[in-house]
């Protein structure tokens, strides 16, 4: 079977691949387009095969890849190059070719396999989710595509191709956040995601030249193989970049250019820029702020794609360019700085939040900094592991939300009461699977043994305590030693808040007594259902309702199912575990995935008596988990919130600003996209008034002035004419009477032989007089314009040229020449000429 | 092949199933177009690699199977067919829009014609014969990767603006027809002409019908825009055409004899060190700033808004896709090919100008735009400044995306005005604060505009990424931009940002939010003439988007030459203050050089030259 299989699809041309991306793609297209025709059941028969015939064709996928031949150090990789797309310059001018090519190795079949089955189960429960919503077509169409996107972003074969899934999943995210899109709100919140997305974009399109450049390639293996190039120092910035800066601008450049050259390691600024992607993709710090505003979506669509898939995009790409990362540990620490401060800032937002939605989207953004923390640490399996626990759990518990979210629908119409746990509780009693899954989902984030989070938690905050980058050489920047206690101690904080944050949600939300309607038995909903009294939960008159429903079928399977994942799945990798029982028939999946990590874990060192340190600090892991749980237990359960709310009333500032997420947003409002916006407005302004008032208007104006004032001399009267007439007459007479004695000179060859030729203006009934100054004045005036003088060596004469016009007027015009056989040798003479006009046959003299 | 007829089968068929609602010819044309398209990519799929080198060593013979008159045609049939408009009756409507559909029809299918030669190195289709004589000014056309591009852009979109505008301008609808085939005849020799004379009466004339277009057609303000259009394109012309005479003059106190022949003032490089005020810089500077003008780059850029705001949506479409193009081919062509030493001095100051004021500056105004149309215009400003950029980084993927992208901006932006077009025709007006809500009446339309918006703020998969990346990326390799080839890179990967920030904040106003102006209530969904307008242009933002080296594979060897003759230019002819000099042979290829004029025998009364391929060789 399996070897039909290696033959019908041979590693090379992997054409499988196409069948796993295609089939989410016609789901897109024949849902978008056809979807109006094809009716509800048509729609979700279409988009619900598309993805289940995509994971059929990932778990085969799977399976070949984990049989294929690979080494230690070699990972298999199963590629399809389906066409090449273009060709761009490298440098030195070399070609550097791109393919649209895919491959799958251990690590993207893994993600594949997450992406279409939790893919799948979330398709399913949409069906039962969005089964009212007018846009049911649009949405299948638009949530297919997505999964188009991300198997592309997974499988894309070189960066370019992952850029297109990793675009594409961002287009979709837009068009899904504000899938309600006449909620002005939402449709903000899908344009917020997106531009913040492009920022990230704008990083990996910085990577990605860079990349062409430095290393001559985008594709994996040829990076993976660049590594000498990527190691290379390479000046940045340096003074002499601005050498032609003009005189009277040195003062900015000193102050802008340092004293030594700044050196940069190629592998440091192309693991930057592409981690500026990441940070923008996965919500970081400090572009986490569109992940919370997304929860506008549908909740099916947070579940896929704001928490299980395509924020995880982001420790996906780290996880594959690992071997770029890893050469630098100051990206390292970046990353894992970034993700420890993330995971703590997004922790202590989710305290304060009433909304379920948003207690969760902070939960995400804070463990996805738990996932750049082990990556960040080396940690990459870990970290990686982290994904996908995250997504079971993650997704499950965003589908419970959805599920409550959908009970309370039954009489809360406002999204905002809808969502918020102040009007919920004692759910248990009424929607016992969901309360079971969410309990489950809800142990496993906070990390409770055994469970999955436990087992991915645990190992990437013991990677951070033990694990250390190795540079290159010692040249490189490399953190101080404390930096991974440091990180680790980070973490647990943030972990013991983890455990408090979700058992509060899960507390105010399943415990206690109901909030949200007083439930009446056999409640029928009134006939005219007038929607703008229920808009507020919080009316004068208490709300009746019947007894909140559970979720149909095709919602709570989902869950199930996940919440299984969440609660068990953590053995496929569970180190601590298979350390102490070494199990022959069942790999660890980081064993699966070491390959794929081979290159970058050279440079990851443990330091010593780590393995001394495993069992200390599960323990610890597993105190932190027990600790925040139990500490939530006493405030909501024991104390019935009595101690939340002494807080509260305590430190109400805090608390607020808490509450509106630290105020973020407005800080950005305020700062960077005020600037922005102050830019915008002086480039448009200045855009209309200087410079189209200075090309355009001005010189119109200027031709317009002078039009009007030649017109004036234009008036049509003969008089004026006449006078303007007379006096031109009266000028040119005036020129023609008075004699003008001008003469040309040619001193080409005064200094070899002495000799300078003149020749006189000519004019109307002109006579010449030339004579030379001091000799003998001729009486007559000829014709003759010529004339010559010889020079002796240093001699200086003048010649005097006399004109008599017609009118027997006579001007004269001397010239005063030198000949400058040695340097100096004309200076004294009575005119003061310097010499050098001489030699060049200036006029000296005038009109007498 | 064959497989590919099969797929436009069906490609045709799923399109003709995609109108929900749509008569038999609609669906008809429809399959139509989609199944060209398809075909259309079958036939330009590259063979194989092996075949490769097969087609590199037809590089001569190539050119000899070449049918010269073809592009006589291409101009000639346009012109030809607005001189015979004025025979025919002007109220008989349809037999007028017949007509012209059937000359664009024609010209369209040549064009197609000129795709089946391989485009190797140097000049195809080339045609010479003597104009006048005692001046040395010749008809000389041709044709190589680069313009190939722009006159398939041309044929292609002028006939979409003309069936766009007969659905909402119903006067003076035979002049508008001329106007619009002078127009395309006109665009199509600016490309073609390699003789400078010719080039600028082709460069004047193409004015003409588009000020008609502008001051006949236009909106409330149209005089005042025309004006301003053709002023400000004429004082570049002036500007040129002076250039045009001194290097002309020059040519022939150097060679002795009168030439307006592009490849033999190719080879006069004027007086001047590259930084000092010479005739060359002059020169270069009278050219720069007619194309410029064109381009339109900042400071010159204001007459762009006004005359897109003002002109009707068909002739926004063609100044948008086509006309914009002369001001960058121009540059391409003349100012790096006449001038690369200036150039290449200029280059890295001008490419931090169009980065700074192009496509940052372009996309805060854009940002700040209440009129559609006006945001579009000055999305344009930022798409061309990526173009410039490609053009000044000079190196091949540099100016393969910076000819990608012109050809992509037309596309997008072609497909953006009329676009917009068809929500001005409904409510006669164009502000964005009259919008909101667009997408529950008009939901096709949104989706169209939507995606229309992802191509133009460059989405990957669309044809506006591969431009951008590749200009992108040639920026970052450029030695032409010294040191700061990188810091550019990523100034201009930051208009990246800026695009999707204007461009979403658009479509949000405009089609998302609740309905609240009740005039948008009862709006019209896009019309089934305007979708096949529309559809040959979305069609073609994916196969750019995806089959980019179905177009990149036929410039390559013209932008190769054009890249090597302006960097060798600059290399092997040192700088001479003083005095005009030749550059040396050998520089330029033996096939670049091919039908430039000579020394002028004994015999004069050979009146007509017809370039055969065979008499080869050059003035050197």
């Amino acid at each position: 079977m399996l070897s039909q299989l290696t033959s019908q699809f041979p590693a090379n041309d992997f054409t499988l691949l196409a069948a796993v991306l295609l089939l989410p793609l016609i789901g897109a297209f024949v849902c978008g387009i056809f979807g109006k025709r094809l009716g509800k059941e048509g729609v979700r028969l279409m988009a619900l095969s598309a993805v289940f015939g995509s994971f059929i064709a990932s778990v085969v996928t799977f399976i070949m890849v984990a049989a294929a031949p690979h080494t230690a150090t070699k990972a298999a990789r199963l590629s399809w190059k389906a066409w090449h797309w273009f060709d761009v310059t490298g440098r030195g001018r070399s070609v550097v070719p791109i393919d649209v090519s895919f491959s799958v190795d251990a690590l993207s079949a893994t993600m594949m396999l997450i992406v279409t089955g939790v893919g799948f189960l979330i398709h399913l429960y949409s069906t039962g989710y969005m089964a009212k919503d007018e846009g049911f077509y649009r949405f299948f169409a638009y949530l297919n595509l997505f999964i188009f996107s991300m198997l592309v972003l997974i499988l894309g074969d070189n960066l370019l191709v992952l850029f297109v899934g990793w675009e594409g999943v961002g287009l979709c995210s837009y068009l899904l956040i504000g899938f309600w899109f006449d909620d002005e709100k939402k449709a903000a919140a899908g344009k917020k995601a997106f531009i913040a997305n492009r920022i990230g974009d704008f990083g990996l399109l910085v990577a990605m030249a860079m990349l062409v450049y430095y290393a001559g390639t985008l594709s994996w293996d040829g990076l993976e193989a660049a590594q000498s190039a990527m190691a290379e120092q390479r000046t940045v910035w340096s003074a002499s970049y601005l050498r032609e800066f003009p005189d009277w601008l040195v003062w900015l450049r000193d102050l802008v250019t340092p004293e030594q050259p700044v050196r940069m390691m190629v592998a440091t600024m192309v693991a930057l820029a592409l981690f500026i992607g990441c940070i923008g993709k996965s919500a970081q710090i400090p572009l986490f702020v569109w992940l919370p505003d997304a929860m506008a979506g549908p909740t099916p669509v947070s579940a896929l794609i704001h928490a299980a898939t395509m924020v995880t995009a982001g420790i996906y790409l780290v996880c594959r360019t690992s071997f770029i990362f890893a050469l630098s540990p100051l990206a390292m620490a970046v990353v894992a700085g970034t993700g420890a401060l993330t995971a703590l800032f997004a922790a202590s937002i989710a305290f304060a939040q009433t909304d379920l939605k948003k207690v969760l989207a902070y939960s995400t953004v804070s463990q996805l900094g738990f996932m750049f923390i082990g990556v960040g640490v080396g940690a990459f399996a870990a970290g990686f592991f982290h994904v996908i626990t995250h997504a079971f759990f993650k997704g499950c518990l965003f589908l419970c939300a959805g599920s409550v979210i959908h009970a309370m629908h039954a009489r809360v119409h406002d999204e905002t009461a809808s969502q918020d746990m102040r009007n919920m509780g004692g759910l248990r009693k009424y929607m016992p699977i969901t309360h079971m899954t969410f309990l489950v989902s809800c142990l496993a984030i906070a990390g409770f043994p055994l469970t999955s989070g436990f087992w991915s938690k645990d190992e990437l905050l013991f990677k951070a305590f033990t694990n250390t980058i190795v540079p290159l050489n010692p040249n490189i920047i490399t953190p101080p030693l404390w930096y991974g206690q440091m990180i680790y101690a980070i973490g647990i904080v943030a972990a013991v808040g983890t455990a408090f944050y979700m058992f509060r949600a899960y507390f105010m939300t399943f415990h206690g007594d109901f909030r949200g309607w007083s439930i009446v038995a056999g409640f029928k909903p009134p006939a005219h259902d007038d929607h703008h009294d229920d808009d507020h939960a919080d009316h004068d008159e208490p709300l009746e309702g019947p007894v909140p429903h559970e979720s149909p079928r095709s919602m709570t399977v989902p869950l199930i199912i996940l919440a299984f994942f969440a609660a068990i799945g953590g053995f496929v990798y569970a180190e601590p575990l298979h350390q102490v029982w070494p199990l022959e028939m069942f790999v660890s999946l980081e064993h699966f995935w070491s390959p794929v990590f081979a290159t970058a874990s050279k440079f990851v060192t443990t330091r010593p008596g780590s393995e001394a340190m495993m069992w200390p600090l599960l323990g610890v892991g597993a105190g932190v988990s027990l600790f925040g749980i139990g500490a939530a237990y006493w405030v909501y359960i024991v104390q019935k919130g009595e101690p939340a709310k002494a807080f509260v009333a305590r430190a109400g500032g805090l608390h607020r600003l808490v509450l509106d997420k630290w105020r973020i947003d407005e800080l950005y409002d305020a700062t960077i996209l005020g600037l922005i916006d102050a830019m915008g407005d002086i480039a448009a302004q200045c855009d209309r008034w200087i410079v189209d008032g200075i090309i355009a208007k001005l010189t119109s104006g200027v031709v317009k002035v002078t039009g009007h004032a030649l017109r004036l001399l234009h008036t049509g009267r003969v008089q004026v004419y006449a006078a303007s007439m007379v006096v031109g007459t009266a000028v040119i007479g005036w020129y023609v009477f008075t004699p003008h004695a001008e003469a040309t000179i040619d001193a080409r060859r005064v200094r070899p032989q002495g000799q300078v030729r003149f020749e006189a203006a000519a004019g109307h009934g002109y006579r010449y007089r030339w004579h030379i100054d001091g000799e003998t004045v001729p009486d007559i005036f000829s014709g003759r314009r010529n004339f010559s003088m010889q020079l002796e060596r240093c001699e200086q004469k003048t010649a005097v040229l006399t004109i008599k016009n017609a009118f027997d007027r006579e001007a004269v015009t001397t010239y005063t020449q030198c000949r400058e056989s040695k340097p100096g040798c004309c200076k004294p003479t009575d005119t003061p000429a310097p010499k050098k006009e001489a030699l060049l046959g200036r006029v000296d003299g005038g009109v007498r | 092949m064959s497989s590919f007829a099969v797929l436009a089968i069906a490609a045709g068929l799923i399109a003709a199933a995609v109108p929900t609602r749509g008569s038999r010819t609609h669906r008809l044309s429809l399959a139509a177009i989609t199944a060209f398209v398809v075909l259309a990519i079958g036939w330009l799929w590259p063979e194989g690699a092996a075949t490769a080198p097969a087609a590199a060593k037809e590089a001569v013979e190539g050119a000899d199977t070449s049918p010269s008159i073809l592009l006589n045609l291409l101009i000639g049939v346009p012109i030809g067919g607005a001189i015979a408009l004025l025979f025919l009756p002007r109220q008989m409507l349809s037999l007028v829009r017949g007509f012209t559909y059937a000359i664009f029809a024609v010209t369209f299918l040549l064009s197609l014609w000129l795709l089946s030669v391989p485009m190797t190195d140097g000049w195809h289709f080339q045609y010479i014969a003597d104009w006048i004589p005692i001046a040395g000014i010749r008809y000389h056309v041709a044709l190589d990767g680069i313009s190939l591009w722009l006159v398939v852009l041309t044929t292609f979109t002028t006939p979409i603006a003309a069936f766009a505008s007969f659905g909402s301008i119903d006067k003076r609808i035979k002049e508008l027809c001329i106007a619009f085939l002078m127009l395309q005849g006109a665009m199509i020799g600016t490309f073609l002409a390699l003789d400078l004379f010719l080039f600028y009466v082709f460069w004047e004339l193409m004015l003409i019908p588009m000020f008609l277009l502008i001051g006949i057609w236009g909106g409330a303000e149209r005089r005042m825009a025309a004006m301003k259009f053709f002023i400000y394109t004429m004082a570049g012309s002036v500007l040129m055409l002076a250039a045009i005479l001194y290097l002309v003059w020059t040519h022939h106190e150097l060679n002795g004899f009168w030439t307006f022949d592009y490849l033999a003032l190719c080879q006069v490089v004027l007086p001047g060190v590259p930084g000092t005020i010479s005739p060359q810089a002059l020169c270069f500077w009278a050219f720069t700033l007619a194309f410029f003008i064109k381009v339109p780059v900042f400071p010159l850029h204001t007459w762009l808004p006004d005359a897109h705001v003002q002109a009707p949506t068909g002739g926004s479409v063609v100044l948008a896709a086509v006309m914009l193009k002369m001001g960058t081919y121009g540059y391409l062509r003349f100012s790096m090919g006449l001038f690369p030493a200036q150039a290449a001095h200029a280059a890295a100051t001008l490419a931090g100008l169009v980065i700074m004021f192009g496509i940052i500056w372009g996309a805060l105004c854009a940002w700040k735009q209440s009129d559609v149309k006006r945001l579009v215009a000055y999305s344009s400003v930022a798409h061309l400044g990526f173009v410039m950029l490609g053009l000044f980084g000079a190196t091949t993927s540099g100016i393969k995306g910076a000819v990608l992208q012109m050809i992509n901006h037309g596309i997008a932006t072609g497909a953006l005005f009329l676009l917009v077009g068809v929500i001005y025709d409904r409510r006669h007006t164009r502000e964005v604060s009259e919008f909101g809500g667009l997408a529950k009446v008009m939901p096709v339309y949104a989706t169209l505009f939507v995606i229309v918006t992802m191509a133009s703020i460059g989405v990957p998969g669309t044809n506006g990424f591969i431009g951008e990346f590749m200009v992108i990326a040639g920026t970052f390799v450029s030695e032409r931009l010294n040191q700061f080839g990188p810091i550019q890179a990523v100034a201009a990967a930051f208009g990246v940002i800026l695009a999707a920030v204007y461009m979403l904040g658009v479509v949000q106003k405009m089609f998302f939010g609740p309905l609240s102006n009740p005039k948008n209530k009862t709006l019209k969904d896009i019309s089934p003439r305007e979708t096949l307008a529309l559809a040959p242009l979305i069609l073609v933002i994916f196969l750019i988007g995806w089959f980019p080296q179905l177009m990149l594979d036929r410039m390559d060897a013209a932008v190769q030459t054009t890249r090597l003759r302006f960097v060798n230019t600059v290399l092997e002819v040192s700088p001479n203050p003083k005095a005009a000099q030749a550059v040396p042979p050998g520089v330029f290829s033996e096939s670049f050089l091919k039908g430039a004029p000579k020394k002028p025998s004994a015999d004069p009364k050979k009146k007509k030259v017809a370039m055969r391929p065979t008499k080869r060789g050059g003035a050197k």
